[in-house]
């Protein structure tokens, strides 16, 4: 329960530094009242209201008219205060599920994300099925003749898959099963649960295709580990199939590395679904931020960094504490 | 037990700046069969890597053609012998264009892992040494900055700063510098308790002296193997990026050339214009990854645990 407690205050003092980060980063790099208003920031309004420029109202930007409106967006935005508060204040805001509203079509920014959020997850979890799927025979396959042909081909085979980019790999993909054989929509189809399971087949592939390989060389390794274990030279002896012995008894007990791996890669594609929603044109958050970052929508971009930066520490925290309880040693060293 | 880091295995995998944090697992599958020689591929790669850098760094005397010339052949021309790669929808010689988008890429690749080094090595060699609160600090902030998905970190602070190429670079320096620091530390961990160290200190000399005399050259050589896999995810972390339209508005990178060569039309009529990219990318990050992953093994870092 130490542990437990010691992990949670880590949690959210992480959550606190990557909010401060991310608040930070916009409000401090960035200029939020120009973000705010637009051009008109740069206007001196203190000289103007108080009558040292001449007042142009009407004319050209820089009039009073214009000086009240950044007047009202200072205080709407809380400009006006210090960054410490204002983050105080966000941060009660986005607590209570407040994210503001979008600049460009005044949408409640909590229902740009609820609408898109899904997608992504979806995304990810059709990769994460390909991954383990594809993995887990190729796996045996290549275990069960270890250093021979097959083995070597294939060691090969995810050694390059691991160094072609998601992008190209999406580029790739989308080439041949879009352009050329016309197998895939080129585009997100949502009219039923079918479309759009198979508007997720590429993208899936793309991001579990890299899985497979880093789960394939893992797996690997540890079930020849445990064909070294004198329990299948007994299974063997007793006259199983290779087939029953691979499957039903040296499978399970080399699983352990790759249930560890596999909840953080689930945290790793977080950042891969952001590209891939993009070659794919998935209306997913990781699309959403993209747009949102070009067209300067920075209440769009602020919450969705924020939701997906909680969903990957909040992810890690759960891989952590769940492998703690299945590996006690690591809670001495956490 | 030592901090596990791993960048090896995902560079070019789904999150290219993600690293895991937890700490404890075997990830790497070390191929021990090799054993410690550094091989024919490592030499390969390495031949590669040279040749990419230095017809980068000569392009401007190179005789090819300027790669901004529309019209140099006809519009979206076959690889033949006139251009070796093709031309694009402008017209471009795509051969001259993959050389110059080299320069992009392995210049933000190079700039942004020697920040890394040079701020996350600084930074992990202090809190290795010192430990206590520094070292708390230190660990802590590293922690936080692994903790905020890197591409995610990225698009955050272009969208402040704009997308020019020393944003770029300081971005994903600023995102090295974590994984860079952590290995520094534990690096620095081992070898602070080793005897040369201890007769360093008994002779009198300063901390200042004991860090850059006896430490750094030990903490540098684990740090040079990492030093080329973070070069690969970084350059395929720019390649993301310059994909999403968010790198370097003034220039163009190998992921630039991959954005405006993948328009569906453009892929249909010229799948050239982004595959000899992807190609030159690809066998980059390759010779980068190999040629890492064997001298790691080779120098028997395993102690170390990245």
């Amino acid at each position: 329960m130490r542990f437990l407690a010691h992990r949670l205050a880590a949690l959210v003092a992480v959550l606190l530094a990557v909010t401060a980060l991310a608040f930070g980063a916009l409000n401090i790099l960035g200029d939020p009242l120009f973000n705010v208003v637009g051009f008109i920031a740069s206007v001196d309004c203190d000289a103007v209201l108080a009558g040292e420029i001449e007042d142009i109202s009407g004319q050209t930007a820089g009039g009073r008219g214009d000086c009240e409106i950044v007047e009202a967006a200072r205080k709407e935005h809380r400009l006006d205060r210090a960054l410490p508060v204002r983050y105080t204040y966000w941060l009660g805001d986005i607590v209570r599920g407040d994210f503001g509203t979008s600049f460009k079509n005044e949408m409640p920014v909590r229902q740009v994300i609820a609408e898109k959020l899904p997608k992504t997850v979806l995304l990810m979890v059709v990769a994460e099925v390909m991954g383990v799927v594809i993995s887990i025979p190729w796996a045996v396959a290549a275990a069960y003749r270890a250093n021979r042909r097959f083995d070597r081909a294939s060691t090969v085979t995810s050694f390059g898959m691991l160094a072609i980019p998601n992008f190209a790999m999406g580029i790739i993909l989308f080439y041949f099963f879009v352009v050329r054989w016309q197998v895939f929509p080129s585009r997100f189809e949502d009219t039923d649960l079918f479309a759009r399971l198979k508007s997720m087949v590429l993208p899936g592939l793309t991001l579990g295709l890299p899985l497979a390989a880093t789960y394939q060389r893992l797996l690997r390794t540890d079930l020849i580990t445990t064909l070294q274990e004198d329990f299948v030279q007994m299974a063997r002896a007793k006259g199983m199939s290779d087939r029953w012995i691979m499957f039903r008894h040296v499978l399970r007990p080399s699983l352990f590395s790759l249930v560890t791996v596999f909840g953080l890669s689930t945290a790793g594609l977080i950042g891969g679904s952001l590209v891939v929603e993009n070659i794919f044109s998935i209306p997913g958050l990781g699309r959403a931020v993209v747009e949102a970052v070009i067209r300067d929508d920075f209440p769009i971009v602020l919450g969705s960094v924020v939701v997906i930066a909680t969903g990957f520490v909040v992810i890690n925290f759960t891989v952590d504490v769940v492998y703690s309880f299945i590996d006690p040693r690591v809670r001495r060293d956490g | 037990m030592a901090d596990r880091l791993d960048l090896g295995e995902s560079a070019g995998g789904n999150d290219p700046l993600h690293v895991p944090v937890v700490e404890g697992y075997p990830m790497a599958a070390l191929d021990t069969t090799l054993g410690r020689r550094l091989g024919a591929g490592f030499w390969v790669s390495v031949g590669w890597l040279v040749v990419i850098v230095t017809v980068a760094a000569l392009a401007p005397w190179l005789p090819i053609a300027d790669p901004n010339e529309t019209g140099y052949g006809g519009r979206m021309d076959r690889p033949g012998w006139a251009t070796w790669f093709g031309t694009d929808t402008n017209g471009r010689d795509m051969f001259s264009r993959t050389i110059w988008g080299a320069r992009v890429s392995l210049t933000v690749g190079f700039v942004a892992i020697a920040a890394g080094l040079a701020i996350g090595g600084t930074l992990g060699l202090i809190a290795g040494y010192f430990r206590g609160t520094a070292d708390r600090v230190i660990s802590f902030a590293f922690f936080a900055l692994l903790s905020f998905p890197g591409l995610v970190f990225a698009l955050l602070i272009i969208a402040a700063l704009g997308s020019s190429l020393k944003v770029v670079c300081m971005t994903l320096g600023v995102l090295s510098i974590a994984p860079v620091g952590r290995l520094a530390r534990a690096a620095t961990l081992v070898f602070a308790e080793r005897e040369f160290v201890q007769a360093s200190r008994v002779l009198g000399a300063t901390h200042t002296r004991i860090m850059l005399r006896e430490l750094l050259p030990n903490v540098l050589i684990p740090m040079s193997a990492l030093a080329l896999l973070g070069m690969a995810v970084t350059i395929v972390a720019e390649g993301a990026l310059a994909y999403l339209g968010l790198s370097v508005s003034d220039g163009f990178s190998w992921g630039k050339m991959i954005l405006l060569g993948s328009a569906p039309r453009t892929l249909r009529d010229g799948p050239w214009v982004v595959m000899f990219p992807i190609g030159a990318m690809f066998l980059t990050v390759l010779a980068l990854n190999y040629a890492g992953d064997r001298l790691r093994q080779y120098l028997d870092v395993r102690e170390l645990a990245f």
